[in-house]
């Protein structure tokens, strides 16, 4: 037996391990709910196109990344998707309008995904197996992912090894009626690699088509196990991300095959004819049926019609009647980079990308004129370790894509610290008595009826109160804080003509009662709100060493301006003012500002009410944050569909309809065109992953959403299951995507819209080909912006094409 | 004027039948009637709680419900649960309104919830052995479509399988108690059974019924190891389980309080009683410590916390049993409606850094500081004078405080801390006899007091109160053990809750495809 298992090791196992690689490689990770980010659920995926992916996805999950032919036909029905749309779509695939419009309408059948031997033993034996083992993998998985819910955890060696040793106790499945399972595990290896050796003999994967179909299996086995499989690949992605290794998805594979290589040898005498077929089914290459191919390009037509739609609001005359591109000097002055000569601005305000400050930047602009904004990456350019008050925990606010550069902490004096600390660990220990077996009585009788209150409390709700932590520091040498101070201003297009006040808003969400509380945050801060990377910015700016040494690099602050610290709650539209600035503002900027804010949050408010459900009045929107009852408190980035990469001037006075992220960016500013790169690589890789997420968790939300908020249960701190357990589940609730009559997020791939010269993009994209990939193989569309604010140019695997401006007037016309 | 909360049953049904009958859109007002229904039951409950103190116990019924045999008993235990009934509904309608909007079958949930809420008060108010068990049944099957409410999961048909099996069990044995005792005391009236047994007026084989009625009470609440379908049940929407676990699962409770003194005169079925709640008390406990998930950990600590308290009534501890019913639900309401917080609140566990674990010497000492605490305060609320059951279960309950004093203790703790971990177990200490006091002192004349302990509910006591020590000293000392190999192998038996329930799936075929 030995022997075998050795010969194993030396002629195939390499092999299967790279199988086992790629595999691992085909799933997304997913990060602990404490601090959620989005990621693009097909980021396995990316180097093919949607059609070959979906085909791929069909075979290993059973489940289609594209729109629903139903809903396409009902857009071809009422005109939104048009014949030009679907006859550029057809073209790209020598399809036709006429396929696409009948295929539309034909229904399609569900994808069934290729049998595991748990299906095949539960064909074989009218028991759901498959079932059985996912429910048993995920009692297992929860305790050994836990972070903290258990009062007796889970021992945590190795993750293969712990399952061994649990496998090996858990009487379950013999109970079940698995004979001889707790033995057959026993005698498994403790190495994961070993395990998959030996797994893989028993089911014939070391050689011929086995080891052909051993990719796809191993993906297809991943897949089974939801989010479990994504949170283990998480810690790997990581690890790579900061150059080391990590195999926690490799040890969830050797187990699923060690159930898989179990289930087989109790059942090998009724399903071994079937399995060699499915082996050899499973060999087959992924190759895109045109099934496949026509549901991608109606997908394509799709996304051509809201492109075409995002063109005709861009070229559209202002509402106050300005057009795109009128020079500087008439119109909304984009910031600071249009030339000194027009009056310098009294107030400037920096916010996210995010698609939800779009409305507000829009809301303030109108209530303004004299405040100008600002589109930036809400981490501000500084990727900080971050300690906060009272805590041992190091959270990384920045995007999940950087290793944080700097540290930074919470300027909490030290006795208030130990103060707050004490406070805290005296709350645990009154937790750890209430879960406690025994004391757990003791804690019902005492503080039972208290809970009374609490619970009167809870239900009555009101607007939560925002919180004014101390300000955080950045831990950084004086000359590293000028270089950094330097880059970041420059990536803003913001170098000159600076006003009296600039406000740095960061933004946050605040909800209660909401597993999924980190997705409402701001992504670029790593799932936690904005307001620490605001103030370090403001602080940076506001510290007169670095501005002494910013002159010597050309960028001369006057000494009236104050950098001021803000968080734009999203629930509410409140902002926050964080007062930190040595030398406080003027009195009437400040008055102008703080009403200016007022004004434009009821102004936001009444338009984010109309999309949400009973918002009557959208002054209630405030007390939706602390309810704890309330599942769609906001919209989040639903619905999100373009990045723009411009300056203001070309999006002024247009109702994006908070479905835009707008990057400022003046390319006539930019030396060596370092901010495109920048922007290309980061902004825009991370505006794809949250929109992919929306569109992953709207198609497919049984592979790719968390489910239904209603049957949540949260399991070790870090993710949901549905109800009494079984898989993680990865992704966003179904109640943040479906107002419960209509998808909230149109699933439509996100246009990236910048303005640069064509030939400055395209260098670029060729430096970098994972987000070449992503237009290349049509999971974004790419369109460049001319002088005069249009959508003049779409990039088409390499090439660029004009538009024709006849084509666009008459969508406007339309 | 005592047979008005009968109108409150009325009311949640016309409002059910409302919901369900005719179409109900999004935004409809008619969806905050449960709510405000529940709000009126609970202002009706206050008063019948002022006519309590005015009037003293009372019994009524309304016309034409009289006559189908519908009667209230307003007394401090119908009152009591009353108020806590109505008042958690209120909370918990008022959630399901919100969180449910946007489900196609919003209306029809809440009108089950109503329904559920209208069984709960029939049951805790019923003057009469028919209202009783119209509730009881009332309840289960208004239960039902809420356990289903999506009834194309599985695993939620699993569960609701399961459910239906115990409750036909729980109906079957509370019939025929109740035609038994209908029969035996040749009345359906429940004070008048109670004057009966007052007088000594009693049936043959009176431990028959108690033991029908000690069956019904066991299933209803859930203990082990009729518990599977309770910890199975997440596969419903947040609310029912806030409802069950508040509402539902102590009628079990509640029927043996309500027939304490038929219980109390069969002390063989009531050292059953003790033993069956004190063994899910501890195995529902130990296993809850184990659940990585929140809602699982909360359906076992429910399962704990039923058992505790029909340990009390084994013990014959009925105004403490009452207590535990109020402050549990109370407690378990807001612990399954506030569940989405386990995110920040695992977190918030991790931030100030490592727990200090207490030694053995740590431990011991804080059991001694605990006992005296217990004593010195125990003192002050007359221990002396109690009966010896209470007394054992105060030393329970000094286990568990004993457990936070072992970590004030702890030698890595800082001073500060121990100083404000210590005042919480004093705190804990004086709340818990002054609610105990409370509940003795407001039942005194409602319900008897135990009466004085026969060799069997002697060796009762003995048997529990060091079971529960040994509990504690193990969960204090925790660390010191969990590593050794036998203690991972026991946590992956605890962690399946000792397999009772895979046995129970295995011999109702669960894993069969068929039945998916």
């Amino acid at each position: 037996m030995m022997s075998d298992v050795r010969t194993v090791y030396s002629d195939a196992l390499i092999d299967l391990l790279a199988a086992a690689e790629d595999a691992i490689r085909q799933i997304p990770p997913a990060f602990p709910l404490s601090a959620t980010v989005a990621v693009n659920p097909f980021l396995g995926q990316i180097g093919e196109d949607r059609a070959t992916a979906a085909a791929r996805l069909a075979r290993v999950a059973g489940i289609n990344p594209l729109r629903p032919r139903a809903e396409i036909a009902e857009l071809i029905e009422d005109g939104r998707i048009t014949d030009a749309d679907l006859a550029a779509a057809a073209a790209k695939d020598d399809l036709d309008v006429v396929t696409l419009r009948v295929a539309a309408r034909t229904p399609a059948a569900s994808p069934t995904p290729h049998p595991t031997v748990a299906a095949l033993a539960g064909a074989a034996t009218g028991n759901n197996w498959e079932a059985f083992v996912e429910e048993r993998f995920g009692q297992w998985a929860a305790a050994a992912f836990d972070e903290g819910q258990a009062l007796w955890p889970a021992p945590k060696g190795g993750l293969f090894s712990d399952w061994h040793a649990f496998a090996a106790h858990d009487l379950s499945s013999e109970i079940a009626g698995l004979r001889g399972f707790c033995a057959q595990v026993a005698t498994l290896p403790d190495c994961p690699r070993e395990a998959i050796g030996r797994a893989a003999a028993v089911l014939g994967l070391n050689e011929g088509d086995g080891l052909a179909a051993a990719p796809i299996y191993f993906h297809r086995l991943l897949m089974t196990m939801g989010g479990w499989s994504q949170v283990a690949r998480a810690r790997g992605w990581l690890a790579e991300r900061d150059g080391g290794r990590e195999d926690s998805a490799l040890a969830l594979l050797a187990i699923a095959l060690s159930w898989e290589a179990a289930l087989y040898t109790l059942f090998a005498d009724k399903i071994d004819a079937a399995w060699a077929a499915v082996r050899e089914q499973m060999a087959a290459p992924v190759e895109p049926t045109v099934v496949h191919r026509v549901e991608a390009a109606l997908q394509d037509a799709a996304d051509r019609s809201a492109e075409r739609r995002l063109a005709a609001r861009l070229a559209e005359t202002a509402e106050d009647g300005r057009a795109p591109g009128d020079g500087p000097g008439d119109g909304r002055a984009d910031g600071p980079g249009d030339g000194d000569d027009k009056a310098r601005p009294v107030i400037q305000a920096a916010f996210c990308i995010d698609v939800r400050s779009e409305v507000f930047r829009r809301a303030l602009e109108t209530t303004d004129e004299g405040i100008e904004t600002i589109g930036f990456a809400g981490f501000f350019g500084i990727a900080s370790a971050h300690r906060d008050t009272a805590s041992d925990i190091v959270e990384a606010r920045a995007p999940v894509l950087l290793n944080p550069g700097v540290e930074s902490t919470s300027a909490t004096p030290a006795e208030e610290d130990i103060a707050i600390r004490l406070r805290h660990r005296a709350v645990r220990a009154w937790g750890r008595f209430r879960q406690a077996a025994v004391s757990a009585f003791a804690f019902v009788e005492a503080a039972g009826p208290s809970y009374a209150i609490k619970l009167a409390k809870d239900a009555l709700g009101g607007a939560p109160e925002a919180a004014k932590p101390a300000a955080p520091v950045l831990d950084l040498p004086r000359e590293t804080r000028a270089e950094m101070a330097a880059a970041i201003l420059g990536a803003m297009s913001l170098t000159r003509g600076f006003a009296k006040i600039v406000l740095i808003a960061g933004h946050g969400s605040t909800v209660r009662n909401a597993p999924h509380a980190s997705a409402l945050q701001c992504g670029a801060c790593g799932g936690h709100a904005g307001d620490v990377s605001a103030r370090l910015l403001a602080g940076l700016l506001n510290d007169t060493a670095v501005r002494e040494d910013l002159v010597a690099k050309g960028i001369e602050i006057p000494a009236d301006t104050v950098f001021l610290a803000g968080l734009h709650d999203t629930v509410s539209d409140r902002v926050t003012l964080y007062e930190d600035a040595p030398t406080a503002p003027s009195g009437a900027a400040m008055t102008r500002l703080r009403d200016a804010l007022a004004a434009a949050g009821r102004l936001a408010r009444a338009e984010r009410a109309r999309l949400l459900p009973r918002a009557d009045n959208p002054e209630s929107l405030p007390r939706r944050g602390g309810d704890w009852s309330e599942v769609r408190a906001e919209w989040g980035l639903a619905g999100c569909a373009a990045f723009i990469a411009a300056p203001r001037r070309r999006t002024a006075g247009r109702d994006l309809g908070g479905r835009s992220f707008l990057h400022s960016y003046d390319w006539r500013a930019d030396d060596g065109f370092g901010v495109l790169e920048l922007i290309i690589t980061a902004p825009v890789v991370v505006a794809s992953w949250i929109a992919l997420q929306y569109h992953g968790s709207t198609v497919a939300p049984e592979a790719f959403g968390a489910g239904n908020k209603l049957l949540h249960n949260v399991t070790g701190g870090i993710g949901v299951v549905e109800g009494n357990g079984g898989n993680l589940r990865a992704g966003l609730p179904w109640q943040s995507v479906h107002d419960g009559e209509a998808a909230r997020h149109e699933p439509v791939r996100l246009a990236v819209v910048i303005e640069a010269p064509t030939v400055e993009i395209s260098r670029i994209l060729d430096k970098y080909d994972s987000v070449r990939n992503l237009f290349d193989n049509g999971w974004l569309s790419l369109h460049a912006m001319d002088d005069s604010g249009r959508m003049a140019h779409r990039y088409d695997r390499g090439r660029w094409i004009e538009v024709d401006p006849a084509a666009l007037g008459a969508a406007i016309a339309a | 004027m005592t047979g008005l909360p009968l109108l409150v049953p009325v009311a949640l049904i016309a409002i059910a039948f409302n919901l369900m009958l005719s179409p109900v859109a999004r935004d409809d007002m008619r969806l905050r009637l449960p709510e405000i229904a529940a709000l009126a039951a609970l202002g009706l409950a206050v008063l019948a709680g002022v006519d309590l103190v005015e009037h003293g116990p009372g019994h009524g019924t309304l016309p034409f419900l009289g006559a189908l045999g519908f009667a209230v008993m307003m007394d401090v235990v119908s009152v009591s649960l009353m108020m806590t009934v109505s008042f958690v509904g209120w909370v918990v309608l008022r959630f399901s309104r919100v969180a449910l909007d946007g489900e196609t079958r919003h209306a029809g949930f809440m009108a089950f919830m109503s329904l559920v809420l209208a069984g709960v008060i029939l049951l805790v108010t019923a003057g009469t052995l028919t209202q009783l068990v119209i509730g009881w049944i009332g309840i289960g099957v208004a239960l039902r479509p809420l356990l289903l409410f999506y009834h194309d999961r599985p695993r939620a048909q699993r569960a609701a399988k399961k459910k239906a099996f115990f409750s036909m069990i729980s109906v079957a044995a509370l019939t025929a108690a109740c035609l038994w005792m209908a029969s035996a005391f040749g009345t359906t009236e429940i004070a008048a059974i109670r004057a009966a047994i007052e007088i000594g007026d009693v049936p043959d084989h009176l431990w028959g019924i108690a033991l029908l009625l000690a069956v019904a009470a066991i299933v209803k609440s859930a203990l082990i190891p009729t518990h599977g379908w309770l910890t199975e049940v997440m596969e419903a929407p947040t609310p029912v389980s806030a409802l069950l676990h508040a509402g539902v699962v102590a009628s079990g409770g509640f029927l043996l309080i309500r027939f304490a003194d038929l219980m109390i005169a069969v002390p063989g079925v009531m050292a059953v009683l003790a033993l069956v709640g004190g063994f899910s008390a501890l195995i529902g406990a130990a296993v809850a410590l184990t659940q990585p998930s929140v809602k699982t950990a909360l359906a076992w600590s429910t399962c704990a916390q039923m058992g505790f308290m029909i340990l009390q009534c084994g013990l014959a501890l009925f105004p403490l049993a009452l207590l535990h019913i109020i402050a549990h639900a109370l407690y378990k309401a807001h612990a399954f409606l506030g569940s989405g917080s386990a995110v920040e609140a695992v977190n918030a566990i991790r931030r100030p850094g490592p727990v200090a674990v207490p030694d053995v010497r740590a431990v011991g000492r804080a059991f001694g500081l605990s006992l005296a605490i217990f004593v010195a305060v125990g003192l002050v609320f007359g221990i002396a004078s109690k009966a010896p059951q209470a007394v054992a279960l105060g030393a329970i309950l000094v286990f568990g405080v004993a457990y936070l004093m072992a970590q004030a203790l702890a030698d890595a703790a800082p001073r500060p801390l121990t100083r404000r971990t210590g005042a919480m177990a004093g705190a804990a200490t004086l709340a818990y006899f002054a609610f105990h006091a409370g509940a003795d002192w407001l039942t005194a004349g409602t319900l008897p007091p135990p009466p004085a302990p026969d060799g069997l509910a002697w060796a009762v006591m003995a048997l529990t109160v060091p079971s529960f020590a040994l509990a504690a000293f193990a969960q204090a000392t925790f660390p010191l053990w969990a590593d050794h190999p036998a203690a991972r192998g026991m946590r992956v038996h605890l962690m399946n809750g000792l397999y009772l329930n895979a046995l129970a799936d295995r011999f109702a075929g669960r894993w069969s495809s068929k039945e998916i």
